[in-house]
């Protein structure tokens, strides 16, 4: 018999329990359902933390501190290298830094194309031409490969030296009507020389052109509250505050760039190698994608347990069609059917039900989750981020294991009418 | 013949040898209990004996493995019930398709088929309606059509009018007389009913797993290939 066929004929047996059939997809309908909204989360809510990683670092970036010294009870050892905490941290605990050496020895290392510094200059405020006055929390250095999101201007071009990134509420705070408005306008920052007599202290004020006004994102930590200036200002802020005093030259956090992002597990341990400490943008968002792949492999197990009830559905339902079906099947088989063709026809009819309910239920889980998708974003501020991502390969796939399933339950009953006599099932009486 | 193993073994039919000609209509005459249905289904391959031999175009087919029998059947062999056995959900169309497609028979050559078929039993009309529409005498129709549709060697019609009035009954034995007469089929017919059997050429009585007599009404002069040996 042809394979065609036997589809066909599979096909309108189960149009001919139109009820008993559509009860039955839609138990495995549930289970396709289910994975297939959990697997549509965990594809949009890697996409979601990738995006936290473009909007915070990059896959090319890896943050390397000193290997901090180990903390026991009691007084703690000197250690020649570490600057005691009285120099910037307020506690007794002592605080390696990395040092000029250091970054040069980092810079050596295969794959790494530069070492930053985080110079993190403290500055004592921030101005603008209407002489209001803001404290700054934090200047970072800006990095073109972290994607930013920006209220007015744009950074495609860079950022020179002479310019500067701000964010929304300071550019609010210092006066300016609208975002636009900022961009061009020129802003100040006070910076304290510390190594300068408490007697004659020295200041001075660094002017900056706005470039562009970074706006407040569901994904960003960083560029929300921090003020961004190029690599180089930053150095130079640095240099002019520090130069003179103890900490100077030492710093907390290097950011190193490398050339792959496929290596930054190999620089990682060639750091770790070398004394440093190093986190990778993996490390970073680790604990994030462990979070979300618990609750996906949770949703995705009721899931499966739903396949599995429906797995004993489908047996018993086969199972009823093979006793209503006994004459139908003796006369198959005495009009010369073989016995697999037989099976076949039965096992066929179990994929039909394992497609059907994998349609349903894949298809009301795109509908339920295109809908819903908005409505997420826009609860959890999620921007253009969609938290439901459907993969139409991954659903076709999820269509393809349930009607693999189904077949597989199907093969009891698909033996059962195989192994049929046709003389008993044709006794009339 | 010898059914069941060892200690559990029984005789349905013993001492039972004939021949049949090719393209006569045959008639397996008993009452129920016999043994007449037994016989038919070891004629037709349905059944397997643990003793003796069925020689059908100088092949014992009690020989054939399962697959070959399948093949033989699908191919050689027509089979009519007393109780239809029509798919009543599937059109007269499908059903008279469903021999065609465990033969393998290619599409172009089943639709030709399925209207011969068809447009011989008078349903041509019936051909996209449901089985279950069909009056009982219709039904019967559709099951000569699906009997002949694979143009067989053999016919095996158990009791086909049991179930039927005379009249509808009479229409559907004219069928099959007048298939077994112009397509030179062999048609063996197994009925309870005298009047039946006595339009057939051969009549073979069975008792109690015994052939009783064997009456060759019109003595066909053909050449026997069709034996029985049981």
């Amino acid at each position: 018999m042809k394979y065609i066929d036997t589809i066909k004929r599979a096909g309108r047996s189960l149009k001919n329990a139109k009820a008993r059939t559509l009860l039955t997809s839609l138990a495995i309908g549930v289970g396709a359902f289910t994975i297939t909204l959990s697997l549509a989360a965990g594809e949009g809510g890697k996409s979601y933390t990738d995006s936290i990683v473009n909007a915070n670092t990059s896959r090319t970036e890896l943050l390397v501190t000193q290997k901090q010294p180990e903390t026991s009870q009691g007084p703690q050892e000197y250690n020649p290298t570490a600057v005691s905490g009285a120099a910037g941290a307020g506690s007794s605990a002592q605080i390696a830094f990395l040092s000029q050496a250091n970054l040069d020895t980092i810079g050596k290392l295969d794959h790494v194309k530069s070492v930053t510094p985080n110079y993190s200059p403290s500055v004592r405020y921030i101005t603008s031409e209407d002489d209001k006055k803001f404290v700054v929390d934090a200047i970072a250095a800006f990095s073109p490969s972290v994607t930013g999101t920006y209220a007015a201007g744009s950074v495609d071009g860079g950022l020179s030296n002479t310019e500067i990134i701000i964010p929304e509420e300071y550019s609010k705070a210092l006066g300016f009507s609208n975002p636009s408005d900022a961009i061009g306008k020129t802003v100040s920052l006070r910076a304290d020389k510390l190594s300068s007599p408490v007697t004659a202290p020295e200041s001075e004020l660094f002017n900056y052109t706005v470039k562009a006004v970074s706006s407040k994102s569901g994904l960003a930590f960083r560029t929300q509250t921090s003020i961004q200036l190029s690599a180089d200002s930053s150095r130079e802020l640095y240099t002019y505050i520090n130069e003179g005093t103890r900490a100077y030259g030492n710093f907390l956090l290097a950011a190193v760039e490398i050339d792959d992002a496929s290596k930054a597990n190999d620089v990682k341990s060639a750091l770790e190698g070398k004394g440093f400490e190093a986190q990778t943008a993996e490390d970073l968002l680790g604990t994030v994608n462990t979070f979300i792949n618990v609750l996906l492999g949770i949703v995705i197990g009721f899931g499966a347990l739903a396949v599995l009830t429906s797995v004993f559905g489908i047996i018993n339902t086969q199972y009823i069609s093979v006793l209503e079906r006994t004459q139908q099947i003796g006369l198959m088989k005495a009009l010369g059917m073989r016995r697999r063709d037989v099976g076949r026809l039965f096992k066929l009819e179990a994929a039909w039900i394992g497609f059907l309910g994998g349609a349903i239920g894949a298809g009301l889980a795109v509908i339920a989750g295109t809908i819903a998708n908005p409505f997420i974003s826009e609860a959890l501020d999620l921007g253009e981020i969609s938290l439901l991502s459907f993969n139409p390969l991954a659903v076709a796939g999820v269509v393809i294991g349930l009607m693999l399933v189904a077949v597989a339950s199907g093969i009891l009953p698909a033996r059962k009418a195989s192994k049929l006599d046709p003389i008993e099932a044709l006794r009339t009486e | 013949m010898t059914y069941g193993k060892k200690q559990n073994a029984f005789v349905a039919l013993d001492d039972i040898n004939f021949t049949i000609p090719t393209g006569a209509s045959v008639a397996i005459l008993g009452k129920s209990g016999s043994g007449k249905s037994t016989l038919m289904h070891a004629m037709s391959g349905l059944d397997r004996p643990e003793q003796g031999q069925v020689i059908i175009d100088g092949q014992d087919i009690l020989t054939l493995k399962e697959k070959q029998i399948d093949k033989f059947r699908a191919s050689k062999i027509g089979f009519i019930f007393q109780s239809f056995f029509v798919q009543a959900n599937e059109t007269v169309s499908d059903n008279v398709s469903l021999p065609l497609e465990i033969a393998d028979v290619s599409w172009s050559e089943r639709k030709k088929k399925i209207h011969a078929a068809l447009e011989s039993v008078d349903l041509i009309e019936k051909i996209g309606n449901k089985a279950k529409n069909l009056s009982g005498g219709q039904k019967q129709r559709l099951a000569v059509a699906r009997a002949i549709v694979n143009e067989p060697q053999i016919i095996f019609a158990d009791e086909p009018t049991g179930n039927l009035d005379s009249v509808t009954g009479e229409k559907v034995e004219d069928m099959l007389f007048g298939y077994n007469r112009e397509n030179g089929v062999t048609l063996i017919i197994v009925t309870h009913d005298p009047d039946l059997a006595s339009k057939c050429d051969i009549q073979i009585n069975i008792k109690d797993g015994r052939v009783e007599s064997i009456r060759n009404t019109k003595a066909v002069p053909l050449q026997p290939i069709k034996k029985v040996q049981l």
